[in-house]
C-alpha cells in the first residue's frame, strides 16, 4: 500500500512584504547617497574695484576663444599650454607675479575654459578673471 | 440592575506598521528630491585629475539649456545669485564655505563666468564638479 505524503504550505507570509520593501528602499537610498561628487577646487580672488593697471600690464595674459588659446598674444596649442606656462612662470616666487589674467570670449565653452585654467593652475599660476564691463554712455 | 457595557478592542493592527513606514519614507524621499538639483540635466566636463569634493553648503548648476540654478531653484541674474549665496554662507569660516559649481560642458562663457564671479564675490570656496577624463559621460544626462 502506498502512503500519501502530506503537502506542506510554502507561501511566504504576506505581512512581511511591506517590511521587505522598506528594507530594500533603505538599501537603495544608502547606495545612492554614498556616491561622492568629484571635482577640483579653484581659488579665484575677489574682483578689485580699482585694479592696479601697472601690475596688470606685467602679468601674463591668457585669452580663450572658441577655437584657440593665446598667451600674451601668441597662439599656443592646448597640449603645449602647461609647458609654456611653466616657462613663463619660472623664477616667479611672489604671488602677485604669478597672477594670470584670463580673458574668455563669450562663445568659448566651459570644457575648454576648465582645461585651460587647469593647465595654468598646474603650472603654478593664480587665475584672475578679466571680465568685460558694460559701459553706458549718454550722447547729447 | 447594572448592565455591563461591552468593551471594544481598539488596538492598532501591527501588520499595518510596515505599510505606514513605507508611505512615510516615500513622502520624505519626494520632499528631499524637490529641494536638491538631481532633476537638472547637465553633462560634466572632463579633466585628467579630479579629487573627492565632500559636502557643500550650496550648489550652483548651469544646465544644458544655459539656465542658472541655486540649490535647484532658477536664478535669473548674477546679482541675485550673489545675494542668495551671501545669505546661505553667512558667517561660516573659510574652508566650510564650499559651493559646488556644476556646469554643462557646452555652456558658453557668458553664462558660467558671471556665476563664478558671484561665488567669488560671496566669498564661497569654489569647487568645480567634474569627471575624470576617461570616465566622461556621467552627470545627470
Amino acid at each position: 500500500m502506498e502512503l500519501r505524503r502530506r503537502k506542506l504550505l510554502v507561501d511566504p507570509p504576506a505581512t512581511a512584504a511591506p517590511d521587505i520593501a522598506f528594507i530594500l528602499i533603505v538599501f537603495f537610498l544608502v547606495c545612492a547617497s554614498v556616491q561622492p561628487d568629484t571635482g577640483r577646487p579653484q581659488n579665484i580672488p575677489r574682483s578689485e574695484e580699482t585694479p592696479d593697471k601697472e601690475q596688470q600690464s606685467q602679468n601674463i595674459e591668457v585669452s580663450i576663444t572658441e577655437k584657440t588659446v593665446l598667451v600674451n598674444g601668441d597662439i599656443v596649442p592646448l597640449a603645449n599650454l602647461d609647458t609654456k606656462m611653466r616657462q613663463l612662470l619660472a623664477g616667479k616666487e611672489a604671488e602677485k607675479d604669478r597672477v594670470v589674467l584670463v580673458k574668455t570670449a563669450d562663445e568659448a565653452t566651459y570644457e575648454r575654459w576648465i582645461n585651460v585654467t587647469t593647465a595654468i593652475e598646474g603650472a603654478g599660476g593664480i587665475i584672475t578673471l578679466q571680465l568685460e564691463q558694460e559701459e553706458v554712455r549718454v550722447v547729447d | 440592575m447594572k448592565i455591563p457595557r461591552k468593551e471594544f478592542d481598539a488596538d492598532v493592527p501591527s501588520t499595518a506598521m510596515g505599510d505606514i513606514a513605507f508611505l512615510l519614507l516615500i513622502f520624505f524621499v519626494i520632499l528631499a528630491r524637490a529641494v536638491d538639483d538631481s532633476h537638472l540635466q547637465w553633462k560634466p566636463a572632463a579633466v585628467p585629475e579630479v579629487e573627492s569634493t565632500g559636502a557643500a553648503i550650496a550648489s550652483v548648476v548651469i544646465d544644458a539649456d544655459m539656465r542658472t540654478y541655486l540649490n535647484g531653484k532658477e536664478i535669473k541674474d548674477a546679482e541675485k545669485l550673489t545675494e542668495q549665496l551671501e545669505i546661505l554662507l553667512g558667517e561660516l569660516q573659510p574652508g566650510k564655505r564650499k559651493v559646488f559649481l556644476k556646469v554643462d560642458k557646452e555652456a558658453k562663457a557668458h553664462t558660467f563666468q558671471p556665476a563664478i564671479e558671484s561665488i567669488s564675490m560671496a566669498g564661497g570656496d569654489l569647487i568645480h564638479v567634474l569627471n575624470r577624463e576617461e570616465e566622461n559621460g556621467g552627470g545627470n544626462e
